[in-house]
């Protein structure tokens, strides 16, 4: 059995979850969230987080707005809509069920 | 001594090696590949190309004004291979149409092929053409012959149809388009096939 596939795909589960759940603290520009993502484990190669931004941005889960930077060109922030902000709600709420439900197998 | 070029990338402006730029537009090319939709694409790109550029800025100083082929590895490396990036969802239709969908897009020009050649090159380069083996191009031709014609049809595509002389030529003769990672891949090929019957003939 291939664990390393496995603990790949447990990553990627929570990996949108993840970028609902940093933008919910504050707006964050892609590079934070890199770092927050990094700090975690949660990505390996960065690349990977381009794509899901852009799909939760189409989804209507995230907008973003270019601001002025003092060390180069605007960045992109991004923020959670209101789509977003109920979505991860949801995904909490799951969340939790999950890790009681895995905890009660786990413990029995 | 190298050659450098001038890329706006992320709305900042690099120097870059040219093995350095053939190498970072292949790995975006790549990637733009993975993804069908085109609006997403674009946005997709554009963020990667603006990370790619903050990282190239921290490598910057004063010491340091031009992007060389080991940044690029380096931020390869950070960025990932474009199919890690794609996820597994779009693994699907990216993995397939990739290749093809890089190369042979150009439009195909019958050309008769200096590199391939018994007598004028007219074998070999419509081999390259229709995209045949082009032993099986001149057995056909000696059939021709033995029938009659083929010596005049021979003679008149020798007078009509020009040689391949530029790289550019070479590549429309096989039908890929002529763009700076075709042409480097191209160079690239022909030095190694240079450098094996080097190395064959030391033997």
């Amino acid at each position: 059995m291939d664990f390393e596939n496995v603990k790949a795909q447990m990553r990627k589960g929570v990996l949108e979850f993840c970028i609902l759940s940093i933008l919910s603290k504050g707006d964050a520009y892609a590079s934070d969230i890199l770092n927050k993502l990094k700090e975690s484990e949660l990505i390996v190669v960065e690349g990977t987080l381009y794509p899901l931004l852009t799909r939760q941005k189409n989804a209507g889960l995230l907008s973003y707005r270019w601001e002025e930077s003092t060390q180069g060109p605007p960045r992109k922030y991004y923020a959670l809509t209101d789509n977003g902000r109920e979505g991860l709600k949801e995904l909490e709420v799951s969340w939790k069920a999950l890790i009681e439900a895995v905890d009660s197998i786990m413990n029995k | 001594m190298k050659k450098t070029f001038s890329v706006n990338l992320g709305n900042r402006v690099f120097s870059i090696d040219d093995d350095a730029y053939i190498r970072l537009k292949e790995y975006l090319d790549r990637i733009e590949s993975y993804f069908s939709d085109e609006k997403e694409r674009e946005d997709i790109i554009s963020d990667i190309e603006l990370r790619v550029s903050e990282l190239f800025t921290e490598r910057m100083g004063l010491n340091k004004q031009v992007i060389t082929l080991r940044d690029v590895e380096e931020v390869i490396a950070i960025m990932g291979d474009p199919k890690e990036i794609s996820g597994t969802e779009g693994q699907a239709g990216g993995n397939q149409s990739h290749d093809s969908h890089q190369r042979r897009t150009g439009p195909r020009r019958i050309y008769r092929d200096p590199d391939d050649r018994m007598i004028g090159g007219v074998c070999g380069g419509l081999a390259a053409y229709l995209g045949l083996d082009p032993v099986i191009v001149r057995i056909l031709f000696i059939l021709f012959l033995i029938f009659g014609i083929g010596l005049l049809v021979y003679i008149i595509l020798w007078i009509v149809v020009p040689e391949a002389r530029t790289t550019a030529q070479k590549l429309e003769m096989r039908g890929d388009t002529v763009n700076v990672s075709n042409i480097g891949n191209f160079v690239k090929e022909e030095f190694d096939n240079v450098k094996k019957s080097f190395s064959r003939k030391k033997k």
